[in-house]
């Protein structure tokens, strides 16, 4: 590759990488990198107007294409401003890239200008992180970098780029490869998956719970085949949720705080649970002594740490889910017949129909769950749905019907408010073709609502899908239900003005006020060929119903107001 | 709770011990003894002592295994293995009855006087945990101005 530049090097390594996107902004101690993205045709730059859009543009992209996203900011507040969307990926193990300018290596721990000690910083919210100290390293970090995100349970890294390294020379030469200590081996144990299969077969009742890590391994045509051949029903986590057809007839839909009621119930009568890439949140379990108790539970994972951190498995199988999806099916397929027609299966139709949700209202003002229902009408199953935060999100996940994985994209563990619109914008950009909705509440949505100015500027054409109530409205639910209906700030008023605000920025924007227009506002947001918002002025009193009160029992919802 | 004694072999990076304890400070748990040295191929070897019931103690190591720079944590049992402590005593100036009282308290308990300078003694005594401790204690606050430890070091007998 000859003599290069810190900040030439960082552009081909991530070149090398087939890297394509950067979401960032420029500043003082990363000019040397923009310097060069200047003259660069094969990386396309996106500047975002505050850097945890980028973070979180980043986070997005990369859950739409099962691929590192790469986002970049400078030194100190720019880095910290990163942060959230980086602990974000984290939580939900997504593989995000993040890339900072530092103070010159002579500065560090000086207190120098924009100096922030991100090593530190990063530490416990990324896979791992790196400080580059010099040119003739920086190549190989960037490959172990994306090596580290992508591989097991991913997660993001981080790198910090001294700004004396970004500008200083060195003979580069890209490594083919790079050493990386395999920490788990992606098949499974045979003797584990012999295990499992006896207790499947004698299972009178199996569930499947699907998680995440089944959408990141690719296994959901192998969890649909196993749920078919074993006659289980699939209750998925938020994060596992696309990883089956939700109209297939075995879908259960959601479990845990918000899901579905046949879920949580299918899951308490349980006498076999298969959980398959999930990591037993507490708002999936709820109170865990009472979570699948009558079932003895297997444990698929490809991360060792989430065996036996919150639910005791009687089998555990560390492995990558499709491959032990794989060698569960091999296994099974000669002793079980397809299609069994059991009394389990007819027990879990009848729930299906008995708890189907209730989504037909005509009432003004509108209900989020008929939205969802139109929504569900208007979006074809190449759609990707984003969500914010909060009551928004609850709904899209518990009534919005999704037809394929990865295209339900949501902010599970670390629940941040703003991720939606600034990653609708990410997935956007990596499946331009197909249409992009945030569905998003007027509280989430003004946290990164300047990204409007990203969207129009680089038409990136997605719709904002408001959920208008006018309050912070999970922070409502719980004090009307649990703290007697004293609503302390949390009403938002009528400010702003989302139609003006999204004209102001050069935006599609209207206001939905009868169920009647939804369908066709909805149309005419996603065919006007800007960026849209679609102010939609909801029911305020409206709660996310069923709900299990934290570290409630599944089985005892609260279903009434 | 148990005392509980994780080998951990790791590279010799800057920051690995940092990534090591915050695992232990975010489950709130107190490192007893850490020592760390450099082994002959170069990775690092650190000794962690703490305390934990067996299901912390295994989830402590798979999380500290899961860092990019751990090659491998082991959990070490005293009783099936070798354990000893180093540590320097500094004592203020003695009398001439005191000081041949702490160099027969020393010398009875297998320490050495290393410098005796002003009146004042400097001695090491190694062993395990328990047979450091009981030196010291002995010797006291009023007669110890210094006390530098090593540590807990743990090796496995299993060979």
């Amino acid at each position: 590759m000859g003599e290069l530049t810190g900040a030439e090097a960082l552009i081909e390594s991530l070149k090398a990488e087939g890297a394509k996107h950067i979401f960032g902004i420029p500043g003082g101690a990363i000019i040397p990198v923009y310097d060069v993205l200047h003259r660069e045709s094969a990386i396309r730059h996106i500047l975002v107007r505050h850097e945890q859009a980028a973070a979180h543009a980043a986070d997005g992209y990369a859950r739409v294409l099962g691929r590192c996203g790469v986002c970049m900011a400078t030194s100190g507040p720019g880095a910290c401003n990163l942060t959230t969307g980086i602990l974000n990926a984290y939580m939900d193990s997504s593989p995000v890239i993040a890339i900072t300018g530092q103070v010159p290596t002579p500065a560090l721990g000086t207190d120098a200008f924009q100096e922030a000690d991100l090593l530190s910083i990063m530490m416990p919210i990324t896979k791992h992180n790196f400080l580059v100290k010099s040119v003739d390293e920086l190549a190989k970090v960037v490959r172990l970098a994306f090596k580290i995100a992508i591989s097991g349970r991913p997660g993001p890294v981080h790198i910090d780029l001294p700004k004396d390294v970004q500008v200083s020379r060195a003979e580069v030469k890209i490594p083919p490869d790079v050493f990386h200590r395999e920490k788990v081996k992606p098949d499974p144990d045979p003797k584990r998956i012999a295990e499992a299969t006896s207790l499947i077969e004698r299972a009178e009742r199996p569930v499947i719970l699907s998680g995440g890590g089944v959408i990141w391994s690719g296994a959901s045509p192998e969890l649909v085949e196993l749920a078919e051949l074993i006659g289980a029903p699939v209750v998925t986590s938020l994060m596992g949720k696309g990883s089956i057809p939700e109209d297939h007839p075995l879908a259960l839909g959601m479990l845990g705080m918000h899901g579905r009621k046949a879920a949580n119930i299918a899951v308490t009568e349980c006498d076999l649970l298969l959980a398959i890439g999930t990591r037993f949140s507490d708002r999936s379990t709820g109170d865990v002594r009472y979570f699948a108790p009558k079932a003895k539970i297997i444990h698929i994972d490809v991360d060792p740490v989430e065996i036996e951190k919150l639910v005791k498995a009687d089998v555990f199988i560390i492995a990558d889910a499709k491959r032990a999806l794989r060698a569960l099916l091999e296994a099974l397929k000669s002793k079980i017949k397809r299609g069994v027609e059991s009394e389990w299966l007819k027990r879990v139709a009848q729930m299906r129909k008995d708890f189907a949700p209730q989504m037909d209202y005509d009432s003004v003002p509108i209900k989020p769950q008929r939205l969802m229902k139109e929504l569900t009408g208007v979006l074809d199953e190449n759609s990707i749905v984003v969500t914010e935060v909060g009551q928004c999100q609850m709904w899209a996940a518990h009534f919005y019907t999704v037809r394929k994985p990865r295209h339900f994209i949501s902010s599970g563990g670390l629940g941040t408010m703003g991720f939606g619109f600034p990653a609708s914008i990410g997935a956007k950009v990596a499946a331009p073709e197909q249409k992009v909705v945030d569905v998003a509440g007027d509280g989430s949505f003004l946290m990164n609502s300047q990204e409007l100015a990203t969207a129009v500027e680089n038409k990136i054409n997605v719709v904002v899908c408001i959920l208008n109530n006018s309050y912070l409205g999970m922070v409502k639910q719980w004090q009307d239900l649990f703290y007697e209906k004293r609503r302390s700030q949390t009403y938002l008023g009528k400010t702003p003005n989302f139609v003006k605000l999204a004209e102001a920025y050069g935006a599609w924007g209207d206001q939905v006020t009868r169920p009647g227009e939804i369908a066709s506002k909805l149309r005419d947001a996603l065919e006007c060929g800007k960026p849209a918002v679609l102010d939609v002025v909801i029911d305020p009193d409206e709660h996310v119903l069923p709900m299990v009160p934290a570290g409630g029992r599944l089985d005892r919802m609260i279903t009434e107001a | 709770m148990k005392t509980r004694v994780f080998s951990v072999l790791c590279e010799n990076v800057a920051g690995v011990m940092m990534r090591v304890s915050r695992c232990f400070t975010r489950r709130q748990i107190n490192m007893d003894s850490v020592t760390v040295g450099i082994e002959p191929s170069g990775l690092a070897r650190m000794i962690i002592l703490f305390k934990a019931d067996d299901q912390m103690t295994e989830f402590m190591r798979r999380i500290i295994s899961r860092l990019e720079p751990i090659i491998d944590v082991q959990i070490l049992e005293p009783k099936e293995s070798i354990v000893r402590e180093v540590s320097l005593l500094k004592t203020r100036r003695l009398t001439e009855v005191e000081m041949s009282n702490v160099i027969k308290r020393v010398q009875s308990a297998g320490g050495r006087i290393l410098e005796l300078k002003d009146g004042a003694i400097i001695a090491e005594v190694s062993g395990d945990h328990e047979e450091v401790e009981q030196l010291i204690s002995s010797l006291g606050n009023d007669i110890l101005k210094e006390v530098a430890r090593s540590g807990q070091v743990y090796i496995s007998k299993e060979i």
